[in-house]
């Protein structure tokens, strides 16, 4: 028998998800603690206990596996409340962390600042040391500078100190010998070491991931003793993991030691959520995308897999860890409309939030929101929301919708309500259009899995927008991200830079540098416990057109590494550019380089199973519970639509648009085009009417 | 909703298409392109055009470029109209039809759609060399273009999908290195991209809504244009900037004026009492002053405004021919895009009255060094633009203070710092400094920000260096009490100990390795009374080493206690109430 639950801590909302074999599985909500997101967390348990009969601690006690992904790190540097950090970098750069390369995002706007250093200059000392470009030291590491250094940040009480030094991606000795100083003289500070945290060429890249790291470590290190200390108060004897930004999932010891990895987890447990949605439809590929009250995610599953970039920013600071390709954009249901001085509706990216939250909700607001529009529109029941626990304002929505739109463009209110609706889904159609058509995938021969208490209303609306055939809504569509949890696989990524020419390679000695990679990989997961057969090492290359200047990241056979393999190498990558950059030179005999070699060593985890869905369950009608007046948003008309209740409808179960399903989380608007079915994971089927199954 | 009736809800929609386009081209050109410039600097614009030229959405890295695709599209349909065709490409760069500077080569594909020509994809973008008597393109000894450059006029490269070798072959006989053929097959590329998308946009709403949509979409920007410049008071207003050294005549001056009248929600720049053309290369052409003009105005107005035909409507720039700002055939003009600073400190210096609360003081000028030779690693040949080390501060507002090393305002910080490690990977020089400058930044209540210092040794062999800029005599300018930045400079220190000062236009060769470049890109002007600046502040930033005690003594009445290192209250109220 196997316990596994998966926590998703985010700014709202605590979410649990419960798997045990043999049982459907659970899920459970409570609010955020955001003084000491630890309460939240056993609140979530003790929640769970209940709803069984038990108390917390006998619950605790027989759960095997803990996932528990965390914004602690995200907020820290959100709201500039991480550690006073140190920096040691080489004498004449340590401006490079402050100055971004020299960046001013908008280009048109004078009132545009800098983002304020996580690490102040005075703090940012420059030591003599060199290492050339090729690895070779050419001025030694002085040591009296460091010593100088670290009794400054000792009067300065930092708390964590980052070291970075130029070309230490060749020679990180200099680095080594720097944090030995560190921790001599500095006994329990936390250390962050640029050539352990990313040893990849590109100084400021590598630069602002360190200190990021040393930014936010103590702050998770400070949370993950509390939350263990109270795991192991109420009994637990399992393993706790924590979500990092790759999709993957690592042990607190290695989250602690590169901190920076759990910055972007927040939504990378939605692509294995998707994923799992529509698996049982023998589906490898789908977009998913999460619909919550400010933001929007959208990411892409590929042969089922998540993609992965690895330049990613937070508040216009460049992390460049492996990190899930999500595209986030202001789209939620407190995104505020307004009208620009040309006359143009926009919506967002300004939300209202959880407060003062839309018009409807009463607390406040008085800017219309999506939330409004959707009420308006009859989508949204003002006498049945969150399951009826929360009454809302139609009048108050009304008039915020007509003073603010309506009126100004002379339009009735359900047109405007209609309008701000298509606005707001054409918006988070250019957020799909990130993650797909620009990475050359066309997004109409993918799924598309629509999550977050918020997007399954406007899920047809974008399968219409961007010409999808085929959408799920999950069953635990309102505790996506802590279901993906439970999904997840433990991983470990690794890089090495090896710029050379691709016909130039020295094998022999790539075959050791990927070796010792793999290595390093084996051992942690072995040691984490995960048996051999279940090790999986994955392998790639960052390569480019000779002197290009970026380079496209693709996939390598391990057994390709020699000079027979090259040839598919070299055909992958000029595939890889025609797709996404509109040509190729294969043709034309350019020399090929390899910057980056990447290597993955993924611990497969073991899962309860998912019952697998029937997809030829016979289907059938089911009775509304009831009908309501739905202004529709594509044909500009009133009309009377039959209500269903999402949580009782059953495996089979079919629902022809124009209908509503309504659920006590979440409440799905099926369009006149579109018909849904329940399967057998009872998640919602959408597809276009008379298109048959989800099938490639 | 029927074809016939715009549809204000679908012109958003397609509006936030036309911009996703142009930024996944101007991402497939950043992502493939090798020249540091294009790759690192992203000195292109991409966009999309009507079928008559007229622009839909930019996506300019570089706001010089704002408005120099435009009319090369319009002349383009003229010159070419009955045989353009699906899977054709054409090639521009001449100054004379339309071009704005040599260097900025443009690719234009046709899009077409049920057979007919719907619109136009293109790219422009710096290229590394483009012939003419020095690598680069910077020839400060150029009196004519043929000096300078290839010209390339408005020319079929690519005729329904065949490569006409012949003509590609010729181009590219006649420039220096081979990356320029490379980053132009980027840029094929990229209009390839937009092509893509924007096939895909008219199959879906169709040619009719498409045509009907965009003229909504220019009226909409026209109409919040109008409002913009409606909030501006009505009145002539005037303003100089001045241009120092022709890159001939040493200490030699010229001056633009421009006469800026605000009617209504209408505005109109005449430059018709600016100095006429020098014998030089310091000419512009129209399409760079006018682009000029329109990026600093635009910098006072929403920064919102999409880029499309209706936002340039209520605006009218005339630049007289024979001006410094609009030179004659067959002038030399590849200086023409640095002509900005200046262009931008006359309309800021005439402005200033009507707006004041939108007119930052001034930025630091452009002094670019630009280094050419040969890796002995590689064997081959190297071209590295100075990015890191030309990036000063830029000018107060009255709430905001400058910005640190932002570069130029004709870039307004798209261009970026080469990343330290790649440009020792992609050059034989090594990097010793690269910090913020201390007391660089005008002071004032507000203070500019600030410039940089960049030093690093030259390596390789056959060096060459080329300067071009400006910044080295006049200085960022403060405003309402502010103080002016400090000044530009280049020095290379040779491996004897003999220091030489380069001039802004400056040319020279055989520099041997070794040599020590020491450059300074000042700061922006302050804006107000330095006195009113908080003191704390003032304090911080003296233990932060940007402002020195001498300079928060005498410039901002501060006073540091020698013992702490931190504010001295009393003596601070002695030296700001003393005054």
């Amino acid at each position: 028998m196997s316990l596994t639950i998966g926590v998703d801590v985010g700014g709202t909302f605590t979410d649990v998800e419960l798997c045990e074999s043999g049982r459907p599985p659970e899920n459970y909500k409570t609010p955020s603690t955001p003084e000491d997101p630890s309460v939240g967390f056993m609140e979530g348990l003790r929640l769970a206990a209940q709803a069984r009969g038990l108390e917390p601690r006998e619950l605790v006690q027989r759960i095997d596996r803990i996932v528990h992904g965390t914004t602690v790190t995200t907020n820290a540097v959100l709201t500039r409340t991480g550690a006073r950090v140190g920096l040691l970098t080489t004498y004449g750069v340590r401006d490079a962390l402050e100055m971004r390369r020299g960046i001013r995002e908008e280009q048109y706007n004078n009132r545009q600042t800098n983002v304020e250093p996580l690490v102040p200059r005075s703090l940012r000392i420059g030591i003599r040391e060199r290492i050339d470009r090729l690895g070779r030291e050419s001025a030694p590491l002085q040591e009296e500078d460091v010593l100088l250094a670290l009794e400054h940040f000792e009067r300065e009480d930092v708390q964590a100190v980052a070291v970075c030094f130029l070309n230490s991606w060749a020679n990180s000795a200099h680095e080594g010998a720097a944090k030995k100083l560190v921790q001599d003289r500095l006994p329990g500070r936390y250390v962050s070491v640029s050539s352990k945290v990313l040893p990849a060429i590109r100084f400021y890249d590598r630069l602002s991931t360190t200190v990021l790291s040393a930014y936010v470590g103590p702050i998770l290190d400070h949370y993950l003793d509390r939350l263990v200390g109270r795991l192991e108060e109420a009994g637990f004897a399992g393993t706790l993991l924590i979500m990092q930004s790759s999709g993957g999932v690592v042990s607190p010891e290695t989250a602690r030691s590169r901190a920076a990895l759990t910055l972007l987890s927040g939504p990378a447990a939605g692509p294995a959520s998707g994923l799992a949605a529509v698996a049982p439809h023998g589906l490898r590929d789908c977009i998913t995308v999460d619909m919550g009250g400010t933001s929007f995610d959208a990411a892409l599953v590929t042969d089922g897999a998540a993609a992965l970039r690895t330049e990613a920013d937070i508040d216009r600071l460049r992390i460049a860890l492996p990190t899930l390709d999500i595209a986030t954009i202001g789209a939620g249901g407190g995104s505020v409309a307004w009208l620009d001085p040309g006359g143009l509706l926009r919506m967002g990216p300004k939300s209202a939030g959880a407060r003062p939250g839309p018009v409807c909700y009463g607390f406040g607001g008085r800017e219309p929101t999506c939330t409004d529009a959707d009420l308006i529109l009859g989508l949204l029941s003002a006498e049945f929301f969150a399951g009826g626990s929360m009454e809302l304002d139609l009048e108050g929505a009304r008039k915020a919708v007509a003073d603010t739109i309506a009126g100004p463009l002379g339009l009735a209110v359900e047109e405007a309500a209609a309008g701000m609706y298509r606005v707001i889904n054409s918006n988070m159609a250019l957020g799909v259009r990130q993650v797909s058509v620009q990475r050359g995938v066309d997004p109409r021969n993918h799924s598309l899995v629509i999550a977050g208490g918020a997007g399954p209303l406007h899920a047809c609306a974008i399968m219409e927008e961007l010409e999808i055939p085929h959408g799920v809504v999950p069953r635990n569509a309102s505790t996506f991200c802590a279901s993906g949890m439970l999904l997840t696989d433990l991983e470990h990524d690794f890089v090495v830079s090896y710029p050379a020419r691709l016909g130039e390679l020295e094998w022999p000695h790539l075959r050791e540098v990927v070796g010792q990679m793999e290595e390093s990989g084996r051992s942690q997961l072995l040691e984490e416990g995960v048996p051999a057969e279940r090790i999986e090492i994955q392998l790639a290359f960052d390569m480019r057109y000779v002197r290009q200047y970026h380079e496209v990241h693709v996939g390598v056979d391990r057994g390709d590494l020699d000079l027979d393999g090259l040839a598919r190498i070299a055909d992958a990558f000029h595939r890889r550019h025609a797709v996404l950059y509109g040509y190729q030179l294969a043709e034309e005999d350019t020399a090929l380089e390899v910057i980056n070699v990447r290597l993955r060593a993924v611990g497969r985890l073991d899962r309860t199973d998912h019952p697998a869905a029937d997809r030829q369950a016979a289907s059938h009608k089911t009775t509304a519970k009831g009908q309501r007046k739905v202004f529709s948003p594509e044909l500009r008309s009133w009309d009377l639509v039959p209500v269903f209740d999402l949580d009782r409808l059953a495996p089979g179960d079919s629902v022809p648009g124009p209908a509503l399903a309504e659920g006590r989380h979440t409440t799905v608007w099926i369009t006149a085009a579109f018909e849904g079915r329940v399967d057998a994971a009872r998640s919602l089927l959408l597809t276009r009417k008379g298109s048959g199954g989800p099938t490639r | 909703m029927s074809a016939t009736t715009p549809d204000p809800i679908l012109t958003s929609v397609l509006a936030s298409a036309f911009k996703a386009i142009t930024e996944e081209m101007s991402n497939a050109m950043s992502r493939t392109t090798r020249s540091p410039i294009l790759c690192e600097a992203k000195d292109f614009v991409t966009g999309l055009y009507d079928a008559e030229g007229r622009m839909l959405e930019q996506t300019e890295n570089l706001p010089i470029l704002s408005f120099s695709l435009s009319p090369v599209c319009k002349h383009l349909c003229e010159r070419f109209r009955g045989d353009i065709n699906e899977g054709d490409v054409f090639f521009h760069n001449d100054v004379f039809t339309f071009g704005n500077q040599n260097n900025d080569v443009a690719a234009f594909k046709p899009i077409f759609h049920e057979g007919d020509l719907v619109a136009w994809a293109a790219v422009k973008g710096h290229q590394a060399d483009i012939g003419g008597a020095v690598a680069g393109g910077y020839n400060p000894g150029a009196t004519e273009v043929w000096q300078e450059a290839l010209r390339i006029p408005a020319i079929k490269v690519i005729d329904r999908g065949r490569l006409r070798q012949d003509v590609w072959d010729l181009i590219f006989a006649n420039i220096r290195l081979d990356i320029v053929q490379e980053d132009m097959r980027a840029e094929i590329g990229a209009c390839t991209v937009g092509e893509r998308r924007m096939v895909a946009l008219l199959e879906r709403h169709g040619r009719e809504v498409f045509d009907l949509q965009r003229e909504e979409l220019f009226s909409a920007t026209e109409r919040m244009m109008r409002a913009e410049i409606k909030s501006i008071p009505d009145g002539v207003y005037r303003g100089e900037g001045r241009i120092h050294y022709d890159g001939r005549h040493p200490g030699s001056l010229h001056v633009i004026r421009v006469e800026i009248t605000v009617d209504g929600d209408h505005i109109r720049f005449d430059y018709g009492g600016t100095d006429e053309q020098t014998s030089g290369f310091v000419n512009g052409t129209y399409a760079s002053s006018a682009s000029a003009t329109v990026l600093t105005f635009l910098q006072m107005v929403n920064p919102d405004i999409p880029h499309n035909e209706g936002m340039v409507r209520p605006v009218t720039i005339e630049i007289p021919e024979g001006t410094v700002l609009n030179a004659s055939y067959p002038k030399a003009t590849t200086f023409g895009n640095h002509l900005c600073p200046p262009n931008a400190d006359a309309i800021m210096r005439a402005l200033v009255s009507a707006i004041p609360d939108r007119v930052t003081a001034g930025w630091n000028h452009l002094l670019c060094g630009l280094s050419t030779g040969l890796d002995p690693r590689t064997g081959d040949k190297f071209v590295d633009i100075g990015f890191m080390g030309l990036k000063g501060g830029s000018g107060a507002l009255p709430d905001v203070d400058g910005y640190d090393h932002i570069g130029m305002i004709d870039a307004s910080g798209g261009v970026l710092d080469q990343d330290y490690e790649m440009f020792e990977q992609q050059t034989p020089h090594t990097l010793v400094e690269h910090e913020l400058l201390e007391d660089s930044a005008g002071a004032g209540r507000q203070r500019g920000g600030l410039g940089v210092r960049t030093r690093f040794v030259l390596g390789g062999e056959d060096l060459q260096v080329v300067t071009f800029g400006d910044g080295d005599v006049e200085p960022a300018f403060g405003l309402m009490g502010g103080t002016p930045g400090t000044l530009n400079f280049i020095e290379l220190h040779l491996p004897g100990g003999e220091v030489r000062k380069l001039t802004s236009k400056d040319l020279l060769k055989g520099v041997p390795a070794g040599t020590m470049w020491v450059q300074e890109a000042g700061g922006g002007g302050g804006w107000g009374d330095p006195r009113e600046r908080p003191a704390e502040l003032v304090a911080t930033e003296v233990e932060n080493g940007v402002v020195s005690r001498e300079q928060a003594r005498s410039a901002y009445g501060v006073a540091i206690d020698p013992a702490t290192g931190k504010l001295d209250p009393g003596e601070t109220r002695r030296l700001r109430e003393g005054s």
